[in-house]
This record gives C-alpha cells, sequence and structure tokens, in this order.
C-alpha cells in the first residue's frame, strides 16, 4: 500500500510545475492525507492539488502523507504546515491523533463517519477540525425526488443507527412539502426483511440514506429486488447504487470535493478561518439507471435533473 | 509339465503382448473412466447443492417458504437427489422434500460440508446460503466494519445424493470395458493364429522333412520341394536342406556301395578259410581212413601172429611189432576224437555213478604202460560219487594219465579226489613228477598238436591232441580245468565235477573176458569187408578167436550166403562198401531178409561225422579202424549178450 502510494505521488510530483529552485527554502504550508491510494482519494488528491496550484501555491508547500507516514513524521515537519486536509476516514483517525495546532479539513467522509471520528479522539467539530462531510443535503434530495417522481407522495425510509440523526430534518421537510412519511427502525436483529415489507407497502418511493447497517454490499442485492418486486424505486447516494438497480442517486464526484476542499484551503491560507459547523458538498452529479428507470415506465434524464437542480438551488 | 512346442510358443508369443497390452488398456481406460464418472459425480452435486443454494437465496432473504418448497422440490427433479432441505439462519428447518427416512442433519455451518453415509451410500451436501454482495465501493461503506469472511450466512441448503447410478454406471462401464478388452483378445487370438500358421506351416514341414532325412526318407526331398511354393519363408532353408539330403542320399549309397565290396571281399575270404577248413578235414579224415585200413589188419595180423608158437627172439620181435601197432592205434584214436568233438558228435549222458569205477577202469587201462615204462602209477580209491558222463570222463583222465605218464621219466603218477563235505565239487587230480611246463607254454600246451620240447615230432611222444581233447570235453562237460606246473618238477592237473550223495550199491564182480570166453560164446559171424586184406585179416582173427565166418564182399555175396544155408549170429559190416550201398543199409536189408534182429556193429575207417551220426541214428556200434583186437572181442562179446539178455543192456 505504501509502496503504491508513493509511486503514485511521484508520478504526480513530476507531473506538476515544479518552482525551481525554491524547494529547499520554502516551507510545507499544505499537508494532504489520503486515506488510501484507490482511485476516489487520487482522484480527490489529483483535484485538490491542481486546484491549489492553479490558484498560485507552489507545489513545494504542498506535501502528501498516507496515515503511516503521518504518524510516524517528527514533530519538526509539522511545525510550518498552515493546515491540513485528512481525505477519508482513516486519514481522520490519523490527523485526530496527531492533534495539529493548525486548522484540519475532513473530507471525502460520510457525517457518520466523522462523528465517530470525533467520539473516539474525544474532539468536537470546529474552525480547528471541521468536516466537508460527503451526506448530500436532505433538501436536494427531496428536491430531486420530487423532480423526478412528481407523482410519489409517499416516502419510505429505513433508519439504521447512523442515519437516524437526519430523521427530525426529514420529518419536518416532508411535512411541509407534502409528502407522507413511511419510516421503519433497523437495529441488530431486527429482520431486514420484514421492515423493508413493511415500509415498502405503502410507499411510493424509497429514500436511501447511508448506514451500514442497513445499506451494505451483500443487503443491497435483496433491498433492491425486493424493492423492484414492490416496484417501488429506490432513491439513493452513491452511483454504485445506481449501477446495481437503485433508480436515481444524487452525490458528489472524488473532484468535487477536492475542488470544494482547496477553495477552503485557500481561505486558510489566506487567514480566514474554518467555520464551526460542517460544510454541506456545493456541487453534485445525478446518477440515473435507464433500464430500472423503463422498467418503472420512466423517463429520466441525469442531465435534466441536474441542470434543473441546480437551477432549483440557485434561486434563492 | 510338458516342454511347449513350437506351435504353442509362436501363439504365447504373438498373444503375450496383445493380452497385455489389452488388459493394461482396458484397466486405463477402466481407471480414467472411474475418475471421470466420479469427478463428474462430484461436480454434479456440488453444482446443484451451489445452485440451490444461489435460488434459495432470495426466499429465504424474504423469508419465502412456498418458493423455497418449489425450488425444493425442482432440485429433487434432479438426478441421484433423493432429500432437499433448507434450513433458516438459525438451523431450523424451513421446508424439505424428498425421502424423509433418516434426514439427520449436519451442523449449521457458514462452509460448505459433505459427509458420505457409507450404509445407504448417500451423499450428504451442505451448502451454507450467503447473501450475494455486490461490490459498491463507495466512501460510505466503512471497510473496517466489514471483514470479510464474516458474513452472516442466510440459510443453509442441505442436499442428500445417491451413489446409486453412479455405481450403476461404474459397472456398466466395467461390463463394457470387459467386453471390449474380450473382443480385442478374441481378436488377437485369432489374428496371431491366423499369421502364426504362415510361420509354423513352413517350419512343420521343414521339421518333418527333417525327420524323414533323419529316418533315411532322402526322397522325401525332392517331393516336397514339388509341392512348396517359391514365396514360402522358408524357401531358402528347405531348398538347402534339399541340398543336403540329396548330399547325404549321395554319401550314402557310396558307403554302401564300399560296404558291400568289403562285405563280398570278407566273404571270399571266409569262404576260402573255409574251404581250406574243409580240406584239412577232408585230408585228415581221408588220410586217417587210408591209414586205418593197412593198420587195422595189421593190428589183427600181429594178433594172430602172437597165437601161433614162436621162439623166444621172434617173440619179442612180434611184441615190439604189437607195441608200434598200439601206438599208432592210439594216435590213431586221438585223431578220431578229435574229429568227434569237431563234429560235435558227442552226446553228453550225464548220470551219477561212483568214482571208483573210473579208477578201476584206469588202473586196469594203464598199469601195464606205467609197469613197461618203471613208473609207479597210483590211484588211490575215492567213495565220492559224481554227476558226469563216464566214458567222456574216462576219456579225460585216460588222456591225462596217458600224458603223465609220457612226459615222466622217473617216479610216478598219482590220481586222487579231493571232495570236503562242505562242497559242492569234487576236484580229481593227476600229479606227475616228470619235466614240467615252463609258464609260458601252459595255454599253448591245450592247442591241437602242440608239443613242448618235440620239434621234430618224434613219434613215441604222440601226436599232441591229448590236452586238446582234455580242454575240449572239459568244456563241453562243463567241468572246469586247471593246470600248475613246475619245470622240472612235475605237473598237476585239475578237473572240478560236480558232487553227488553217494549211495551204498552192490557192485557186481566185474567179469573178466576169460570168463566170458570160458562162457563158449561162439557161433557164425557173418564178415562183410570189401578189402579183401582187411577181411582177410579179421575172418583169421574171428577163426583163430573160435567162431564159425561167414565172409561176403558185398550185399549180393551176403544174400548168396544166407540163402546158401547159413544163419549167422552176428553180422560185422564195414561202412564203405564197393557198391552204393553203406554198411547200414547192408545191415538192414539182412535182417529183414532174415526177419530177425541180429546183432550187427560197423566198423569204418572214417572219421566223418556224419557217419558218425548216422550210425548213431541206426543204433549200431560203430568201430573206427583201426579196431583194436581186445576191443573188438569185447564188443562182440557184449553184442551176444545184448541178444540173450536185452534187459540187462550194456
Amino acid at each position: 500500500m505504501t509502496q503504491r502510494l508513493r509511486g503514485f505521488l511521484l508520478g504526480l510530483a513530476l507531473c506538476l510545475p515544479a518552482l525551481p529552485g525554491a524547494a529547499q527554502l520554502l516551507e510545507v504550508k499544505v499537508g494532504i492525507v489520503p486515506s488510501q491510494a484507490s482511485a476516489p482519494y487520487v482522484e480527490a488528491t489529483q483535484a485538490l492539488v491542481s486546484r491549489l496550484a492553479s490558484q498560485g501555491v507552489p507545489r513545494d508547500e504542498l506535501e502528501i502523507w498516507s496515515p503511516a507516514e503521518l504518524a510516524a513524521l517528527p514533530v519538526a515537519r509539522l511545525s510550518g504546515v498552515k493546515v491540513w486536509v485528512a481525505l477519508g476516514t482513516e486519514a481522520a483517525t490519523a490527523l485526530a491523533q496527531v492533534q495539529p495546532k493548525v486548522p484540519v479539513l475532513n473530507a471525502l467522509l460520510p457525517r457518520s463517519s466523522f462523528e465517530r471520528v470525533l467520539r473516539a479522539s474525544g474532539r468536537r467539530a470546529s474552525a480547528r477540525f471541521n468536516l466537508l462531510q460527503l451526506d448530500q443535503p436532505v433538501p436536494r434530495q427531496l428536491a430531486l425526488i420530487r423532480l423526478a417522481l412528481p407523482k410519489a407522495r409517499r416516502l419510505g425510509v429505513l433508519w439504521g443507527p447512523d442515519s437516524l440523526p437526519k430523521a427530525p430534518v426529514l420529518r419536518s421537510l416532508a411535512s411541509s412539502q407534502g409528502l407522507a412519511l413511511q419510516e421503519a427502525r433497523l437495529d441488530e436483529g431486527t429482520s431486514l426483511f420484514a421492515a423493508l415489507q413493511s415500509v415498502l407497502d405503502s410507499s411510493d418511493v424509497l429514500l436511501a440514506f447511508a448506514d451500514p447497517l442497513v445499506f451494505n454490499s451483500s443487503s443491497i442485492q435483496n433491498i433492491l429486488m425486493t424493492t423492484i418486486r414492490a416496484q417501488v424505486p429506490l432513491v439513493a447516494f452513491s452511483p454504485a447504487y445506481v449501477r446495481a438497480g437503485a433508480l436515481l442517486a444524487v452525490y458528489s464526484t472524488p473532484t468535487q470535493v477536492g475542488t470544494q476542499s482547496a477553495r477552503w484551503v485557500l481561505g486558510v491560507l489566506a487567514n480566514q478561518a474554518l467555520p464551526e459547523q460542517p460544510l454541506e458538498p456545493d456541487d453534485f452529479e445525478i446518477g440515473v439507471n435507464a433500464q430500472v428507470a423503463s422498467a418503472l415506465g420512466l423517463s429520466l434524464d441525469a442531465k435534466v435533473l441536474h441542470q434543473a437542480l441546480k437551477r432549483q438551488e440557485q434561486q434563492p | 509339465m510338458k516342454t511347449p512346442d513350437i506351435r504353442q510358443r509362436m501363439l504365447l508369443a504373438a498373444l503375450l503382448p496383445v493380452s497385455l497390452l489389452s488388459v493394461l488398456l482396458s484397466v486405463v481406460f477402466l481407471m480414467a473412466s472411474f475418475d471421470d464418472i466420479t469427478e463428474t459425480y462430484q461436480l454434479r452435486t456440488r453444482s446443484v447443492a451451489r445452485q440451490l443454494a444461489l435460488a434459495s437465496e432470495f426466499g429465504l432473504f424474504a423469508g419465502n417458504q412456498q418458493q423455497l418448497q418449489t425450488l425444493a422440490l425442482g432440485a429433487l427433479r434432479e438426478p441421484d437427489v433423493r432429500w432437499v432441505a433448507i434450513l433458516d439462519r438459525q438451523g431450523k428447518t424451513l421446508v424439505s422434500a424428498g425421502e424423509t427416512r433418516g434426514e439427520e442433519l449436519l451442523p449449521f455451518s457458514s462452509f460448505e460440508k459433505q459427509v458420505f453415509d457409507a450404509q445407504r451410500l448417500l451423499d450428504v451436501l451442505a451448502q451454507p446460503v450467503f447473501a450475494s454482495g455486490i461490490k459498491l465501493d463507495d466512501l460510505y461503506e466503512d471497510a473496517s466494519k466489514l471483514e470479510p469472511g464474516q458474513a452472516v450466512p442466510l440459510g443453509q441448503v442441505v442436499v442428500k445424493f445417491s451413489r446409486q447410478s453412479m455405481i450403476e454406471q461404474k459397472r456398466d462401464i466395467l461390463w463394457l470395458g470387459g467386453l471390449i478388452s474380450a473382443l480385442g483378445l478374441l481378436f488377437g487370438i485369432v489374428l496371431a493364429l491366423r499369421l502364426s500358421a504362415g510361420v509354423i506351416r513352413p517350419m512343420m514341414r521343414v521339421s518333418h522333412l527333417i525327420e524323414r532325412i533323419g529316418n533315411g526318407d532322402f526322397s522325401a526331398a525332392s517331393r516336397i520341394q514339388a509341392q512348396t511354393p517359391d514365396r514360402d519363408p522358408l524357401h531358402d532353408l528347405q531348398e538347402n536342406l534339399i541340398q543336403m539330403a540329396d548330399r547325404l542320399a549321395e554319401v550314402q549309397q557310396n558307403l554302401e556301395q564300399q560296404v558291400s565290396t568289403v562285405t563280398q571281399a570278407l566273404r571270399e575270404k571266409k569262404e576260402e578259410a573255409e574251404r581250406a577248413t574243409e580240406a584239412k578235414s577232408r585230408f585228415l579224415a581221408a588220410a586217417s581212413h587210408d591209414l586205418r585200413q593197412p593198420v587195422h589188419a595189421l593190428g589183427m595180423f600181429v594178433a594172430r601172429l602172437a597165437q601161433l608158437p614162436h621162439d623166444g627172439q621172434t617173440r619179442q620181435l612180434i611184441g615190439n611189432v604189437e607195441a608200434s601197432v598200439r601206438a599208432m592205434q592210439s594216435l590213431l584214436d586221438g585223431l578220431l576224437d578229435i574229429s568227434r568233438l569237431e563234429a560235435k558228435a558227442v552226446q553228453i549222458r550225464l548220470e551219477k555213478f561212483p568214482l571208483q569205477d573210473l579208477f578201476e577202469r584206469l588202473t586196469q587201462d594203464m598199469a601195464p604202460l606205467a609197469l613197461d615204462k618203471g613208473l609207479q602209477l597210483r590211484i588211490r580209491p575215492s567213495q565220492v560219487w559224481i554227476r558226469s558222463d563216464p566214458a567222456l570222463l574216462y576219456r579225460i583222465l585216460l588222456n591225462l594219465v596217458g600224458n603223465a605218464l609220457r612226459y615222466t621219466e622217473k617216479g610216478g603218477v598219482l590220481v586222487a579226489c579231493r571232495h570236503t563235505g562242505a562242497s559242492a565239487q569234487a576236484t580229481i587230480e593227476v600229479w606227475d613228477s616228470g619235466l614240467g611246463i615252463a609258464p609260458e607254454h601252459q595255454e599253448a600246451v591245450f592247442k591241437e598238436f602242440y608239443q613242448v620240447n618235440n620239434p621234430a615230432r618224434q613219434r613215441g611222444q604222440g601226436l599232441g591232441l591229448g590236452l586238446n581233447i582234455v580242454q575240449r570235453s572239459c568244456q563241453l562237460l562243463m567241468h572246469p580245468l586247471t593246470l600248475s606246473s613246475r619245470l622240472g618238477v612235475g605237473t598237476r592237473f585239475q578237473v572240478k565235477v560236480p558232487k553227488e550223495a553217494s549211495e551204498l550199491v552192490t557192485t557186481l564182480a566185474p567179469v573178466t573176458p576169460e570168463q566170458q570166453i570160458q562162457d563158449g560164446l561162439t557161433g557164425t559171424v557173418l564178415v562183410i569187408e570189401d578189402d579183401d586184406l582187411v577181411r582177410r585179416a579179421l575172418v583169421d582173427l574171428l577163426t583163430s578167436w573160435g567162431w564159425m565166418v561167414a565172409e561176403a564182399r558185398d550185399l549180393k555175396s551176403a544174400l548168396e550166403l544166407i540163402q546158401g544155408g547159413v544163419l549167422p549170429g552176428l553180422i560185422i559190416s564195414d561202412y564203405r562198401l564197393d557198391d552204393t550201398l553203406n554198411g547200414i543199409l547192408v545191415i538192414t536189408q539182412l535182417r529183414q531178409q532174415l526177419a530177425r534182429p541180429i546183432p550187427a556193429c560197423l566198423i569204418s575207417g572214417d572219421t566223418d561225422p556224419a557217419l558218425i551220426q548216422a550210425a548213431q541214428a541206426a543204433q549200431l556200434t560203430l568201430l573206427h579202424k583201426p579196431v583194436r583186437p581186445a576191443k573188438l572181442r569185447s564188443l562182440l562179446r557184449h553184442l551176444l549178450m545184448d541178444q540173450r539178455d536185452p534187459a540187462g543192456g550194456a
């Protein structure tokens, strides 16, 4: 893992326009810690680095470490860093343990994971240790449902321990928008199928919130089969669900996350403080499974929906 | 165990590889097939279990028992499936289908399991059912939370498969394999028989040919040659063999020719030798015959002369003449004996008798000779009884004693019989104190006409026939004869004769000739003799003895005499007469004429064995010329006594 990361980073460094002669003189100002060397992290790192570079941050002022390297670094090496960017849960955990005195922006992880990191390190979300969350804002998801499935009146939701904090927001928004909410709560030991069946029986659409207990790689197949049998479309939170058989998904790509992170890093470098509360993703993408759509007798276009949603959000 | 012949060996050589290959291939084929069948079965059962597990996933997720039941029944329709059960994650049986007998389950497990029930030939496969995962690869999934392999199964599928059909399939394959290899073997046998016949037949033919050549049938080769096609595999060998046979035939022919030539030469030699022997015999016979006539006559004249009164000087002269005649007569007797032995005309008449009888006669006959020579002849009396031919044995003793006396100048001759009670044989010994025989001559003395130290063949020493007669007679009687001698000391001859238990007999006192003469045995004697001189001598002698004598030259004159009134009491006839008739026929005719079996005897100068045998056949006594007067007189007396007392025969 480390070897591969190093290999990638070396390639990255060569690609970047280097400033000759300044390498030894300049201190590292931005520390970037991707959790893994897998595609989404590389994509996000690339987007972050290129955005910063395009905004005039010299390549030499950026340094990329893996979580393991970070733990082994001498404190002196960290002293010049003005801002940290942690990509993913492992990087967030590693930086939470290092406890730098400069602001840390965590990105590319869901709110629930960030909460777990906070709980584990005994910290609180603050301007010094904040999150650019991966979860889409609930209004955006509801707005998408209204756009794509205007006839849907009954909204089904399966809550798990991680997703349950979103329930109050959803309930208030749903009632204000005239949507009937069918909820079911899933705990350890509850039959997923029974809960799912009860929700689907009186729903027009099933809205999924990220929760490992409910939606995971081994359950998703059966959930999707159940929804398809019940003729209830699933609106999900990741492109993988769309590929597996969900009708729709709204999500932010790693590039979008990297780009948004770069904006906040530049702000910190320009001596602006990070906000106290976690940030929501600005930019997003919409995925549509055309086959599921046609099976349900729907005709949806991802681009059209994206533009419509964007337009809606830009309106005051 | 019998050694296999060439045909069997050929078959073996052809069949063994085929059989081995066939068996090997069958085994390999069967093993491969069995492996395939087993593997196929295993794969099939596992795939059925896996497919059922996959298919049951949603049913188990949804708890849809109806669907699961359909699946179970569907699985049951698969071949070899006997029983199907689908269990939920707690291990509780949701549905089951198939034979209910003994459905004990495998413990619930999240791994594949397989158990074999050997008793019922059932494979029990347990397959956990997992939710089929989809790799989401998104950032929401906390990788740390979901460890691979710790997935909780939705349930479990248990399927029982029967191996019955697999076993049957294997059995079928086994049969098929066996059938194929049997067919292969059969094909191999037929092929081997066909192919080997092509080789064996010529070999057998050549073998027979060799056998027949070995038996000497050389012509078989050319006959076979005519029957054999040129493309025969053993054509060359056969050609060579035929050539060899021809050569052999040629060589054999040559050999036969040589052998017959040599045989012919040998036969000629043999015939030549036989002719020579015959000539010798003829000469001997003729010589002795011609010699006998005058000696015979001479003996009788001298006997007659001795009866006349003479002065002392004349009487001494007559005595010398008599001795010379006696010596000549004994020489002729020896020749005669040899002739008879050679003619095998001597018939052995073995009988049991006391040896002492012979010893007494020996004393009588030889004592005067010893006395003449001034020697002492001692014959020790013996009580032993023996089994032998008395006449032949007496001749042997006579010759041995005569020989001993002849070669002894001083001292004496001892005759004795030694025997021990235990021995079955008695040994008659003749000792002398004579010259002795040197060891180098001891074998040769038994040869005819051999005389030690008498190259000049002095007449007084005999002809050298005595020991030859002794040896031949002993051989005839099977009495072992041994000689031991020391030069200048003396000689001992030993004759071993079988001993018999002695009997007590009252021996009659021997009758002396003087007594017989006094018996007045006189009458008419018919003498038939063609030789006038001999007839004259015989007539004179008989007349001097007091006989009336009628004489005839031949049968005709004899018959005339009889017709003239002569009634002979005895006939003495020469054997060889002038006319074609011989003595035997003359006597027969005269007897017929007189109608009486008149006693008769033959006198002949011939030593021809045929004559001797003829005389024996006619039961006529044959006297050989020269006849000693005493012997003649004794014979005549015997004949007349027989005539008078036929039962008292001699």
